[in-house]
């Protein structure tokens, strides 16, 4: 072999090694630390309100032992048990572990969680709110059994990629520019951005399954959809801004009222995921639930 | 030559005649009667919904017809799903009508229970509207969570 080639071939490999520690580093967990967490009592009360507010019980069950499979165009994502079983659920986790997983997607062990658990939302949570839904999370009767681990199709299944992928897209800036902002709307943003997680399937996503902020709250395709999901949920999901194609024609009371009753403005009534969202959201105050129909009624509009 | 006023009095006399007849003809598959119907039945709740909301004053009359109009779909609804009608026009019916039949009318049978405990209630003012309309309202949700198919 020529010197010269010899040269540009080791320069090439060198490159391409650098290249894959800069990825892997850039791809590493982002855990907060136990200094990072504030000195707090936590008060189960308001962890309740946030299990409701945030729905919870729609995809860990009511007994919060998992199992629910969520068919998307990734392949399919089974959901965990989080009762405070030891083994099979989340019984043994610190109050570091907790916040961890909710705000930055990490595992104890370290490992990335995929986004179809809302860290995405969650981390825009305040750690004494995620104190407290711990309280509340840990008054549950501890369930055993492992739920079978997620079935997604490559690349999607290399973990170690989902810290590229957060990069992009995981921060816990507020999404929507508020004008004028009063203690009822950032109520509302704060319920309906981090713990209501309502973006995440309100607002469309893009190839990477990243949500397209730029048309926040518009609706779109389902994400329980896709060539492979097979599933009934390849529905459309309403969009929810003040557009003529989403809440224009609702009033903040009207809203407050469907998610108190699950009655729209037609006295239809609420169908489909959004009942189970729904009823949860009936159990919030009527403060809480006007906040989030102020809020609404704020963003951008998107047709 | 028939003066205007006349006319009009015989047009209305003819279109009330016309129109059951021509509502019949535009839904002659179940699934088109029972969407009708719904529409009708989804009518009444709306105008009870707005007294109990307060947008519209308590108008006893007027409930106790929407009342009546819940009261005539719980009796003819059922008869809407026969065999084969389970797709087309778009209809939102949910499989499980037919797979579960007997859980189907025991729900349709609970719905129209408690429109008869409304009508007998006869509401009289707000408190026992909705006192009266409450449980309806409540099977409208159960019903059309287990049996109806969400578009859209």
């Amino acid at each position: 072999m020529r010197p010269g080639l010899k040269r540009a071939l080791q320069m090439l490999l060198a490159a391409a090694v650098l290249a894959a520690l800069v990825a892997w580093w850039l791809s590493r967990p982002q855990g907060l630390a136990a200094a990072d967490l504030p000195r707090h009592d936590p008060d189960p009360r308001n962890g309740e309100v946030l299990f409701h507010a945030g729905g919870c019980a729609s995809c860990h069950g009511d007994h919060l032992a998992g199992g629910l499979e969520l068919a998307t165009a990734f392949g399919t994502f089974r959901v965990p048990n989080i009762t405070p079983d030891r083994e099979a659920g989340i019984g043994g986790w610190s109050a570091l572990d907790f916040v961890n997983a909710m705000q930055r997607g990490v595992a104890p062990d370290g490992r990335h969680y995929y986004p179809a658990f809302p860290y995405t939302s969650y981390a825009r949570m305040t750690l004494t709110d995620l104190l407290d839904l711990k309280a509340w999370l840990d008054t549950f009767a501890p369930v055993s059994g492992n739920v079978a681990v997620h079935d997604l199709r490559f690349p999607w299944n290399f973990r170690r990629g989902l810290g590229l992928w957060k990069l992009r897209y995981l921060d816990d800036e507020p999404v929507a520019a508020l004008a004028h902002a009063d203690a009822r709307l950032e109520r509302g943003r704060y319920l309906v951005e981090s713990v209501g997680h309502c973006g995440e399937c309100h607002t469309p996503r893009d190839r990477f399954g990243g949500l397209d902020r730029s048309r926040w709250l518009a609706g779109g395709p389902s994400p329980e959809s896709g060539p492979e999901s097979g599933s009934d949920g390849a529905g459309k999901v309403p969009n929810l801004t003040p557009h003529a194609n989403g809440l224009a024609g609702w009033s903040e009371r009207q809203i407050a009222r469907y998610l108190k009753t699950g009655f729209t403005p037609d006295y239809d009534t609420v169908g489909g995921s959004m009942v189970k969202v729904q009823e949860n959201l009936a159990r919030l105050s009527d403060s809480d639930r006007e906040a989030i129909a102020a809020y609404l009624k704020a963003v951008s509009p998107v047709p | 030559m028939v003066p205007n006023g006349k006319k009009s009095v015989v047009l209305a006399v003819l279109s009330s005649f016309l129109l059951p007849v021509c509502s019949a003809l535009a839904a002659e598959s179940p699934q088109e009667q029972r969407h009708e119907l719904m529409e009708d039945v989804g009518g009444g709740a709306k105008t009870i919904g707005k007294m109990l909301e307060g947008e519209e004053a308590f108008d006893a009359v007027a409930a106790l017809s929407a009342l009546q109009t819940w009261n005539h779909a719980a009796g003819v609804f059922g008869d809407l799903f026969p065999a084969g009608s389970d797709s087309g026009y778009d209809t939102e019916a949910k499989a499980t009508i037919w797979s579960d039949r007997a859980g189907f009318d025991a729900a349709l049978q609970a719905w129209a229970e408690a429109v008869d405990a409304a009508i007998a209630a006869n509401p009289q003012d707000l408190g026992s509207l909705e006192a009266a309309a409450g449980p309806v309202f409540e099977k409208c949700k159960a019903c059309h969570e287990d049996y109806r198919v969400e578009k859209e």
